[in-house]
């Protein structure tokens, strides 16, 4: 029991250690990319309308022109710090985007990962319990058509359908005009925020605008998890205890759900969380199409208006976002599965 | 996760997607609000509500509605009228002096006297914001503020322009004391913004909406005729369409491309309304890099080319009408604004009169050109409106056309350092006075960097800012034009109208349209 614990410390210890060089890379990678990139906040904003001449002293006066050594000595100073900066075009500070936007994503992110959970799993389940037969082709076609769909597409379908053709949904936004103003936004997350004050009716319009968004971006991921949980269900029921469960009389539900289902779930566990990590950045085509207000829609905003402070300040949460979850799935692994530990 | 807990969340979704369908009233009016309350969706978004920090149409438009300036172009004008003033004259050719009207006070009923604008100009120069306007105020050499109702600028040179730089949002009221008095060095926040125009700013969010709230303490003629206006902000035209014809807001407004506005047309509940504007584009030859071998012959195959361009055409089949064709760089419907293209080459293309001008000047042709457009900053429909061009001047027989383009943010500095023998650009009204587009195209070193320079040119240019007389300044930029059309630094393309789609009930959406091209939320009402 002590030697394990120890290995454990040390497996945790080199996993966050590691961590370290990865984000900066990252910090780094981020700063090289958008300072290769054309463009500057000021010349998207005002070129065309202003002298190449009067862009230089705006440059300047910015202090955009400064050697990039300087800017990322600068940058790398005020990361370390946990100073992200002030966005250069309309002076917001990356926390506050984090704030208000970033609820947004993670609003809409754990709701659409419920949904894929909701989806994915059961349907993932049925096609490897009935393999060969029509469930189990009707749950890998879903699975295949859902993935494989444009989000953008999807999404465009479901906002034509309930939103212009049926009307039942509201295609765009987090919640209507006046429950945003009228909203007393304690956590951001408005759902919660709607249960605290007892606002029932903005609590239903927040619902409302998070259906499609939400089971668009849930169906994409649900595509993956049930071709995953097919996958793995078909491996465990090949194994020696599901035969012997089955031949001490188990009936063939209790073989499946208590015995197959719960080992298939370990790689499941894995890839479901990284592709939690993955939804908080990649949620940006379902943010544009919904014109949801959150963190990718702002980086779309920031990347044409050229504001490198908020782009880099944005990836870089994302980055370390990544990299987090990923070193605490590792760290659930390895205390689900001793093999992955080190020494 | 066992069956039965899947069953129970399957069963919940769906019954959330039933229950939705039952129950939305999809448009966020109904939820609140009343007749009191507009709500404009846009895809403008502001970068800040400071006048000393912003050089933008968007920004503008909200300042528009919070604060006063001294002049401003009144609903449907195009001539500056006083407001936080009472009046403004040229005391001599370099002394301006302004009058405050008596009792102008800030929304937090502080009074708005002569040190307020004195502030709000020195602080203006002072911050001088990378994205802000001071730059405008190049000819101002000091103002000062003799008694609290008199407020005079003192400047380096002769400016007639300088009434409709009054008007200037970047040139907005703020206060100078008190408990909101805004800092002499920084911006202020957006959010704790305080001026004495028609409303306060009671949310900002950015990316998201803005709420306006009437101000109870403004003391113009024309107060708000709505309690509360919310701009929602878009990403996506696609997405704002989509939220007008569900009634998820009242106003649509900028911006939508011709087949949206086709859609929006038959919709129900949507009626789309036009008016006035004064946004164009235009073609920008680079005589350093464009072909022909002596001046001579550039000059020929730009008189060709605008003689072969058929705007009309352009305005029907790219833009569904929602253009107009442009004959001069000074778009109608503001003072002084002729039709020079139309008067020395016609309203229509000119074949034989183009394919003359080639040969009088001994240019071979088929002439290669190469064209660049920038493919999204002035709107989709610049692919488009390219290829109508190139396929005008290759159907003519005289032109080989190469179109290119790239992205906005490669494209203003390449076209202005000369990368792009020929090229798209746009324009919109820093002050609706022909000077700004006559000015800035035309006299020698423009920002455009395309190597035009005619003395005469350069003369007229510097007449007419030096006068105030209407008389005079009318017969000058007559020349100005004229000159233009001869020598054609520039091709005027198309003017761009002001266009809305609007809920039934809504009105006063039109009385905003004007050559100011500033949305005016006080004017609109509904019920």
């Amino acid at each position: 029991m002590h030697g394990q614990g120890t290995s454990l410390r040390t497996y945790v210890l080199t996993r966050l250690a590691l961590a370290v060089p990865t984000v900066f890379v990252l910090l780094t990678l981020v700063f090289l990319l958008m300072r290769v990139a054309p463009g500057d906040p000021i010349s998207a904003a005002l070129g065309g309308h202003v002298s190449q001449q009067e862009l230089a002293k705006r440059r300047h006066a910015a202090g955009y022109d400064k050697p990039i050594l300087e800017q990322y000595a600068t940058y790398m100073g005020d990361a370390v710090t946990g100073n992200l900066g002030t966005t250069l075009t309309d002076h917001r500070s990356i926390g506050s985007i984090l704030s208000e936007n970033g609820t947004a994503t993670l609003e809409l992110s754990v709701i659409a990962f419920i949904i894929a959970l909701a989806v994915g799993i059961p349907v993932g389940v049925l096609a490897g319990r009935f393999r060969d037969t029509p469930i189990d082709v009707g749950g890998r076609l879903f699975g295949i058509v859902v993935y494989a769909a444009p989000v953008f597409f999807t999404g465009f379908l479901a906002q034509l359908l309930f939103g212009s053709a049926l009307g039942w949904l509201p295609t765009s936004g987090r919640v209507g005009p006046i429950t945003e103003f009228t909203l007393d936004k304690t956590t951001h997350i408005y759902l919660l925020d709607t249960v605290i004050a007892g606002d029932w009716s903005a609590f239903w319009d927040v619902v409302k605008h998070l259906i499609l968004p939400a089971v668009t971006l849930g169906l994409l991921i649900s595509g993956i998890i049930i071709r995953l949980v097919r996958v793995n269900l078909l491996q465990t029921m090949k194994g020696d205890y599901v035969e012997a469960a089955r031949a001490r009389g188990i009936s063939e539900r209790r073989v499946v759900m208590q015995h197959a289902f719960r080992n298939a779930l370990v790689p499941v566990v894995t890839v479901a969380g990284l592709q939690f990590a993955i939804l908080l950045g990649g949620a940006i085509l379902t943010e544009e199409t919904f014109n949801w207000p959150g963190i990718g829609g702002e980086l779309v905003r920031y990347l044409n208006n050229r504001d490198y402070i908020a782009v880099q300040g944005i990836i870089t949460v994302f980055a370390i976002a990544v990299v987090l979850i990923s070193v605490v799935i590792d760290l659930v692994n390895a205390f689900i599965d001793p093999r992955v530990r080190y020494g | 996760m066992n069956r039965r807990v899947v069953g129970i969340a399957t069963l919940a979704a769906s019954a959330a997607l039933v229950v939705a369908g039952c129950g939305s009233s999809g448009g966020s009016t109904s939820s609140g609000g009343g007749g009191g309350t507009i709500i404009r969706g846009t895809i403008d978004q502001p970068i800040s509500y400071d006048p000393a920090g912003v050089y933008d149409l968007p920004s503008w438009d909200g300042i528009v509605n919070v604060y006063q300036t001294l002049l401003t172009i009144p609903p449907g004008g195009n001539k500056p009228e006083p407001d936080a003033a009472q009046s403004c004259d040229f005391t001599n050719p370099t002394t301006y002096k302004c009058t405050l009207k008596s009792g102008n006070v800030f929304s937090d009923g502080s009074a708005l006297d002569s040190k307020d604008v004195k502030f709000s100009f020195d602080r203006n120069v002072k911050i001088n914001d990378p994205q802000g306007a001071a730059s405008l105020l190049a000819d101002m050499k000091s103002i000062s503020a003799p008694d609290k109702q008199t407020v005079v600028f003192n400047l380096k040179k002769p400016d007639a322009t300088w009434p409709f730089l009054m008007t200037v949002q970047s040139f907005a009221i703020v206060p100078a004391d008190g408990s909101n008095a805004y800092p002499a060095d920084k911006l202020q926040p957006s959010a704790d913004v305080v001026g004495s125009g028609h409303y306060t700013v009671a949310q900002y969010e950015p990316g998201q909406q803005t709420v306006f709230q009437r101000n109870t303490k403004y003391t113009g003629s024309d107060p708000a005729k709505n309690d509360t206006a919310i701009v929602q902000y878009f990403d996506k035209p696609s997405a704002l369409k989509l939220a007008v014809e569900q009634g998820d807001v009242d106003v649509g407004y900028r911006s939508f491309s011709p087949t949206d506005l086709k859609d929006l047309r038959s919709s129900d509940g949507v009626s789309v309304v036009g008016g006035a504007g004064t946004e164009i584009r235009y073609l920008v030859f680079n005589q350093k890099l464009m072909a022909g071998d002596t001046d001579a012959q550039k000059l020929a195959i730009r008189q060709a080319v605008a003689q072969t361009i058929d705007r009309a055409a352009i305005a029907k089949n790219v833009y569904d009408g929602t253009v107009t064709p442009l004959y001069s760089m000074v778009p109608q419907g503001l003072q002084f604004a002729t039709t020079a293209f139309k008067d020395t080459y016609g309203a229509g293309p000119n074949v034989a009169a183009a394919k003359k001008a080639l040969a009088d000047a001994g240019v071979k042709t088929p002439v290669d050109l190469e064209l660049w457009y920038t493919p999204s900053h002035y709107g989709a429909g610049s692919a488009d409106e390219y290829a109508e061009i190139q396929h005008q001047l290759e159907d003519s027989g005289l032109f080989n056309v190469t179109l290119k383009s790239t992205e906005w943010n490669q494209y203003d500095e390449a076209a202005l350092t000369d990368k792009y023998p020929e090229f798209q650009f746009g324009w919109y009204p820093d002050y609706p006075d022909a000077n700004d587009y006559t000015a800035y195209f035309f006299a020698k070193n423009s920002f455009l960097n395309d190597g035009y320079s005619n003395p005469q040119m350069d003369k007229l240019l510097a007449q007419e800012v030096a006068t105030t007389n209407d008389t005079e300044r009318a017969k000058i930029f007559d020349q100005i034009q004229k000159i233009s059309a001869q020598d054609v630094p520039t091709i005027p393309i198309w003017q761009g109208g002001q266009v809305a789609a609007v809920r039934d009930g809504v009105t006063g959406v039109q009385d905003t349209f004007d050559s100011a091209y500033l949305f005016r939320l006080w004017v609109i009402s509904k019920g």
